[in-house]
């Protein structure tokens, strides 16, 4: 009958229905069971994390150059304000004078879900965080998070570093254990100790409802603090450097010539760290056409000038291809071949001291001819110019002496060689290198680990690194006698420096480069027991004078201030 | 004693039926106290207290009609739907309105929807004129029945209920369908209707037509119209096989679940008691399906076997369009989960339904 065939068919339709409910149920409860019930923990489990304070970094006279202070931030939860949110948010933007979308664009992202709290107006002050709160009420949270500041910035920079959220580098940052709302330190000693610094975020683990309500504590973790480090550096040096060098483009090192501890580290141009913590103006700092960023003291090899000839004239002695009182004649240049290679002025007859004190480049010529290439490298690696000298810095560039190895099978002609042993051609180091080379003839045949910090925590990182170069100290005093010349002779090339009366002894460096000679100077003092190397590098200044003035004026201000 | 009356009752399908229904009861005020405990207590006991008091008044409806002769209904049908459609004009006129719908009307104290108890005079007038010899043609057959649906329906779109104005629909459709009428008939109306449906867009309320496109696409407003299929969603899944247990529920007793003591309450349940429970539930509705679907093929008169008809096919239909909702595979047209929703006018009318059908048995 036409009735029992109607309801069969119904029968069927429905007995469908109700497996169709039962399958969505098995997919939804067995097949994707743990996905939803992890949104769903998600939903009601909230780590309300506590942000771990970063240790402090401070001077060497317990001055403090970067710590973390409390910034105030308000935040919204969004599930709270989902029908009023454009209406909060132009209004706290009135309140505040500052732009709606501003707002929109911190929600939008940092949005992580319906329930956890989003900062959307970050680093007011107390006062006005507890006025939004007080005027806003329920729909706002005042959310104190520690900020980095650096009191010395500029001065500082590159030693320092700064900070920055993990996120924008969280791909390569997770495999370290960070959290992309984590800190992590970006260049600097920031960079090379972060993981001192940094300490461990804690957090509570509670339970909330819809609206935010805490409603079960499921546990704790309590933020460790990151270890406080202390540098080697004189915030006081380090600022009276900024100032010498301000303006000008290049690098001004100071360090201890016994222990390697650097007193003051300043590359110019520099830029504001704090900058990098508030957000703003960061782009012409990356983009800058100086770059700012760049630290010229480590970061960058530049050929070397006449700074590398007492290593040739080392070299020369250690080899006994010279005594102090060879004399070679300059007539203004030397030729090789249809070559003229030129020299300063016709110097006449020059000696060893002569040749430095006056920094004749024929005399080197000369030497360079009679040392040859390999020996040159091989004492130029003895004095560590192609090793980096592991300072406690990120980036550290090593330079380039043209050894063989290098050199691959590149034609090396004798006119090279006479390049070579004026430091031009392939010899380039970073300031740091060749300071720490000369600071050999300070210390008498060791080269000297440089180093920043001081201690971490409590514990003293007192450990000097120093290496026997073994080059006979005979022959050491030989050459520092020549840069005592340099500064105090009559007619040597830094004789301006001589009226300081700190006892100087070093070697100008005037190195010809694209856009202009780069101006060295590196030299310590006082020369009978040397306490101080110093290293001024600047970069196509003209020539070794601008280096000069800048020591000059340096020392100068350190002296007035009783620093040294 | 006890057993005697329980083989009595595997015997009898009334019995077995009846046994469902007081399994329903239990399940029904199990989840109504998990979905208003909060935090440890119980709000809102009023709530819980009122539909107590529903379920013994059911009860008495029910009891109560399961004596009352089923064939009185063909001779009140058109009296009782003449009644109701007075009812629906008077809720336009003195209704009150819940969540953005004027669905209410107070008598004595007590709300109720009349729009509910459309679906007993709908299923009565139905079986009557279908059932009568003289219904042969077009206009006595179709056209008659139709018109008088239809008026019931728009007055019910109109407060609105959507969900309730479909399954008239639906019901006239099935119940047209399983009697001898003509089936071309039903099939031009069908395509009507479908026709007709772009209009009858045009005529939804905005928070409707939302929650249509919401169906669709429920991440478009994840914190407005969406936000309760997303929620739902989770607490079901996240119950997984076994539940999270009675009270555990974190959607429910963190509040993260609107509405979930009324159209959701089967959300609940399966965030409470998981798979298992949700198969529990659904095994007792389709037992109570199938007992009705299988005396329907022993009744001999037209009348009784449309009405029995009627309630089975509503009862799955409230069953699969509630839990569909839920599950996010339907859209959200609100409309009780059978038994166990909040809802005394709900509540009653399937009481009284099964009442009637315990009559019809009994004869």
């Amino acid at each position: 009958m036409n009735y029992d065939h109607s309801i069969k068919l119904f029968r069927r339709i429905c007995a469908v229905g109700f497996f169709i409910l039962a399958g969505s149920l098995f997919y939804y409860q067995v097949i994707n069971g743990n996905y939803y019930l992890r949104r769903a923990k998600n939903n009601y489990v909230r780590v309300i994390p506590s942000r771990s304070i970063r240790g402090t970094i401070f001077d060497r006279n317990n001055q403090p150059l970067a710590y973390d202070r409390a910034a105030f931030n308000i935040a919204v939860i969004p599930y709270q304000i989902r029908d009023n949110k454009d209406f909060l948010f132009y209004n706290i933007a009135r309140y505040l004078k500052c732009d709606t979308r501003k707002l929109s664009r911190n929600y939008n992202r940092r949005f992580q879900n319906l329930f956890s709290p989003i900062d959307v107006i970050l680093d007011i002050d107390k006062a006005t965080a507890f006025k939004i709160r007080g005027y806003f009420g329920e729909d706002v949270i005042i959310d104190p998070q520690p900020q980095r500041y650096y009191p010395y910035g500029l001065a500082c920079s590159h030693i320092l570093g700064y900070v920055k959220e993990a996120a924008a580098f969280y791909e390569n940052l997770k495999q370290y254990g960070y959290t992309p709302y984590e800190r992590v330190g970006f260049s600097g000693i920031e960079q090379y100790y972060d993981s001192y610094l940094r300490g461990e975020d804690g957090g509570d683990l509670i339970e909330v409802n819809s609206k935010g309500k805490i409603v079960g504590f499921l546990g704790n973790q309590n933020a460790q603090r990151g270890a406080d480090i202390s540098l080697t550096v004189d915030y006081r040096i380090q600022e009276i450097a900024y100032r010498a060098l301000e303006g000008r483009r290049g690098t001004l090192i100071l360090m201890n010539s016994k222990n390697g501890e650097i007193l003051s580290l300043v590359s110019f141009p520099a830029y504001d760290p704090n900058n990098f913590i508030k957000g703003k103006d960061v782009e012409q700092y990356l983009t800058g056409t100086n770059k700012p960023m760049h630290n010229r003291a480590v970061q960058s090899a530049y050929p070397l000038g006449s700074t590398f000839k007492p290593i040739v004239a080392t070299a020369a002695l250690g080899e006994e291809k010279i005594s102090p009182s060879t004399t070679f004649m300059c007539t203004g240049e030397m030729r090789l071949g249809n070559t003229q290679f030129r020299c300063e002025k016709e110097h006449g007859p020059e000696n060893l001291y002569q040749g430095l004190a006056h920094s004749c480049n024929v005399y080197f010529y000369n030497l360079g001819l009679l040392v040859g290439r390999d020996k040159i490298c091989e004492w130029a690696a003895r004095f560590g110019l192609n090793t980096p000298t592991n300072i406690d810095l990120p980036y550290e560039k090593k330079g380039i002496i043209p050894t063989q190895n290098f050199l691959s099978g590149r034609q090396w002609y004798r006119g090279d060689t006479l390049n070579l042993s004026i430091g031009q051609g392939y010899t380039e180091s970073s300031p740091m290198e060749i300071m720490c080379a000369i600071n050999v003839f300070a210390t008498g045949g060791y080269l000297v680990k440089p180093r920043l910090l001081k201690k971490i925590g409590t514990s003293p990182s007192e450990e000097i690194r120093i290496t026997d170069i073994g080059v006979a100290v005979r022959t050491l005093e030989i050459v520092k006698k020549a840069l005592i010349d340099v500064v105090n002779s009559d007619d040597g090339t830094a004789r301006i420096l001589k009226p300081l009366s700190l006892d100087i002894a070093g070697k100008t460096g005037t190195a010809q480069a694209k856009g202009g000679s780069h101006g060295w100077f590196v030299g310590f003092f006082p020369y009978n027991a040397p306490q101080y190397t110093i290293c001024i590098f600047l970069e196509n200044a003209g020539s070794s004078y601008e280096a000069l003035k800048v020591a000059h004026t340096f020392l100068e201000k350190l002296k007035e201030q009783k620093l040294l | 004693m006890l057993r005697n009356l329980q083989t009595k009752a595997a015997k009898s399908p009334v019995g077995s039926i009846v046994l469902c229904l007081l399994l329903l009861s239990i399940v029904s005020l199990t989840l109504l106290y998990s979905s208003l405990h909060q935090g440890g207590e119980l709000k809102d006991q009023a709530i819980f207290y009122k539909q107590i008091m529903w379920l013994a008044f059911a009860w008495i409806c029910f009891i109560g009609f399961s004596f009352l002769n089923y064939r009185l209904w063909f001779d009140f049908a058109i009296i009782f739907y003449i009644l109701n459609i007075l009812l629906l004009i008077a809720v336009e006129f003195f209704g009150k309105s819940a969540l953005g719908a004027q669905r209410w009307l107070d008598i004595g104290g007590f709300s109720f929807q009349p729009s509910e108890v459309s679906k007993i005079t709908t299923i009565f007038i139905l079986a009557r004129l279908f059932s009568s010899p003289e219904s042969k043609g077009l206009w006595r057959g179709v056209l008659v029945p139709f018109g008088l649906v239809i008026l019931n329906v728009a007055l019910i779109a109109k407060q609105p209920d959507l969900g309730t104005a479909l399954i008239l629909v639906f019901l006239f459709f099935a119940l047209g369908f399983v009697s001898s009428l003509r089936k071309r008939y039903l099939v031009i109306l069908l395509l009507v209707a479908l026709i007709a449906s772009p209009f009858a867009w045009n005529h939804l309320k905005s928070y409707q037509k939302k929650r249509l496109i919401v169906f669709l696409n429920p991440n478009v407003e994840p914190l407005g119209a969406g936000y309760t299929i997303i929620q739902s969603k989770i607490a079901i899944g996240s119950g997984r096989i076994c539940g999270k247990g009675f009270l555990s529920g974190t959607q429910n007793q963190f509040n993260f679940l609107p509405e979930r003591h009324t159209d959701f309450i089967f959300t609940v349940l399966a965030e409470e008691w998981g798979l298992l429970g949700s198969l529990f539930l659904l095994l007792i509705y389709f037992y109570i399906f199938n007992k009705i679907i299988d005396i329907v093929n022993y009744l001999k008169d037209p009348f009784a076997r449309l009405i029995s008809f009627g309630i089975a096919f509503l009862f799955f239909l409230h069953v699969f369009i509630n839990i569909g909702m839920t599950l996010g595979i339907l859209p959200v047209v609100g409309l009780p989960l059978l038994f166990l929703s909040y809802g005394g006018t709900h509540l009653i009318v399937s009481f009284i339904l099964l009442g009637v059908f315990a009559n019809i048995y009994r004869q």
